[in-house]
């Protein structure tokens, strides 16, 4: 059993969608966990949501906005 | 050597270490010999209407072998006529000019009760006035000690009225059962006290005898709850210090109290923003002279620290201790076990696997011999297997960079509110 490996694969839905030039656009934190909502850098272009379930995750995703790396990844 | 001497609110002191106001201070023969012993101040014995005290009165809560872990009592305050408590008061300050004598004292919330007793306590030359709005037994059902110290306004107004006709500073001792400290310690501050002590005792029970079915201690069959102190409630009352320490509307000075046994002790709690501290459990169980290796102590402390006055070590922890919500979450420490020191007790692995995130493995090493290895990446960093270690230097707690910059909670909370937004328009539509 792999705590890290669960956030390790969250992580990487994160960062694959951010170097494909998604931006975060919306967070719900809910008893489920965390939905998050990630635009496309072309506007019109639609969205994806990703259930964020890991504490890693939840702290890593808003860390990134927090410090303005999001689109540096 | 460093400077030990103090000067809390205008009463000064050879070295911060006083005796509170229990059995210790209960006459002059016992202060003057404290004294003698290397102790700086004295709180008296609370001083009011003569009590009647109960036979049978102590207990102590031993632990694994070590006596009086806790201490438990149902004494009052004292049982000895005003006079002859102010004769040896006066007798004491006399031999000892240069030490602090605080006279504790617990009269009904009355201002003529506080106006008399206050005149007649300076007439001797006390040097301050402590008011115990603390004592958590039998004092308070006549509605004196905690029972008054636990209501803010009641506090406010008994300091006020000693504060009418007092002329030497006056310590407000507060009672910590209470659900925020802060609460009484600002109430005393506006009621004109000039620094405050505490912790008094904590409301407790120490124990029932499973084969007599009494509570411990006992009076011929029945008990009553009583007031716990000593190494026990060290960490309850050092966080009530620096709650208060911390709190922008206490602005007066502070006596720590509260299972205060070694020097080491004594250095946190003036770390954490007393300028004295008060001892009686360790006084209790090891006599007068453990002052000794306290004084000790502590002057070789601040040698090797460079400090010249104890003064110096006044409030330095205070501003490291803050509110949850400031704290980093992208700090990381992770355990790793040192194999040299391990004496494979298997506990850390067992208190992990248990209790906390099951990543502690057992392996055989390349000689074939059993070793526990952390799997860093898993492990969140509880401190639980370095705590129940048994073997010095088996688990060290390290740093790691989590690669993240520093986020509070508090930080994090304002980015998750300016990204909800998106969701609630898109739900309301
Ligand atoms: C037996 C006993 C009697 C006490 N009597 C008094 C008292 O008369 N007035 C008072 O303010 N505090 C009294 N206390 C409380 C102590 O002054 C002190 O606040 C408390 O014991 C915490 O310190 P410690 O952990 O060093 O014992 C008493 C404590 C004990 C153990
Ligand atoms: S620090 Fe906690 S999580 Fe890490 S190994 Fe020790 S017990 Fe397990
Ligand atoms: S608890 Fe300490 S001594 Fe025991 S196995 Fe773990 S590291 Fe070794």
């Amino acid at each position: 059993m792999s705590a890290y490996d669960d956030f390790a694969k969250e992580k990487q839905d994160i960062d694959d969608l951010l170097a494909r030039g998604y931006t975060v656009a919306g967070m719900l934190e809910t008893l489920d966990g965390a939905k998050v909502k990630f635009d496309e850098a072309k506007p019109g272009s639609g969205s994806v949501e990703l259930l964020l379930l890991t504490a890693d995750a939840r702290k890593y995703v808003t860390t990134l906005v927090f410090a303005g790396l999001e689109k540096a990844q | 050597m460093a400077d030990l001497s103090i000067n809390l609110a205008g009463i000064k002191s050879p070295n911060p270490f006083w005796l509170a106001s229990a059995p210790p201070t209960n006459t002059g023969y016992q202060v003057q010999r404290a004294f003698e012993a290397g102790w700086g101040g004295a709180v008296w014995k609370t001083l009011g209407d003569p009590i009647i005290n109960t036979s049978s009165r102590f207990a102590a809560v031993n632990f694994n072998g070590q006596r009086v872990a806790g201490f438990n009592n149902i004494e009052l305050i004292t049982d000895r006529p005003l006079d002859v408590n102010l004769k040896e008061i006066y007798e004491t300050k006399k031999r000892f000019p240069n030490h602090a004598v605080v006279a504790s004292l617990m009269v009904e919330p009355k201002q003529e009760k506080w106006h008399e007793i206050v005149k007649r306590v300076e007439d001797v030359g006390v040097d301050g006035l402590e008011l115990n709005f603390g004592c958590p037994h039998g004092m308070a059902e006549r509605g004196m000690g905690a029972a008054s110290g636990q209501q803010p306004d009641l506090v406010e107004a008994q300091t006020y009225w000693v504060k009418e006709v007092a002329k030497t500073p006056v310590i407000v001792k507060l009672t910590p059962n209470i659900t925020d400290i802060t609460v009484t310690a600002r109430h005393a501050v506006k009621g004109g006290a000039d620094a405050i002590s505490l912790i008094n005792t904590i409301n407790s029970l120490a124990g029932v005898d499973i084969h007599t079915w009494n509570t411990v201690p006992h009076i011929g069959g029945k008990g009553a709850h009583g007031g716990y102190c000593g190494p026990a409630v060290k960490p309850i009352a050092l966080n009530m210090v620096a709650e208060c320490a911390r709190h922008p509307e206490v602005t007066v000075p502070i006596s720590g109290i509260g299972g205060i046994s070694t020097w080491q002790d004594v250095v946190e709690f003036m770390l954490m923003g007393s300028t004295a501290i008060q001892v009686c459990t360790a006084a209790m169980h090891h006599g007068f002279r453990i002052v000794e290796e306290m004084i000790d102590g502590l002057n070789n402390y601040l040698d090797e620290k460079g400090l010249a006055s104890v003064t110096e070590l006044t409030g330095k922890s205070v501003s490291k201790y803050s509110n949850w919500g400031d704290l980093n979450l992208n700090y990381k420490v992770v355990a790793r076990i040192n194999e040299e020191n391990c004496i494979n007790c298997n506990k850390c692995h067992i208190a992990c696997e248990d209790t906390s995130h099951q990543c502690i493995d057992m392996l055989t090493n390349a000689d074939g011999k059993a070793i526990l290895k952390v799997r860093e990446e898993d492990c969140v960093g509880c401190n639980l297997c370095s705590i129940v270690c048994p073997a010095e230097g088996a688990i060290d707690m390290v740093e790691i960079d989590s690669g993240l910059p520093p986020m509070t909670w508090n930080e994090r909370q304002q980015v998750v509110g300016g990204l909800s937004g998106a969701y609630s328009k898109a739900e309301v539509v």
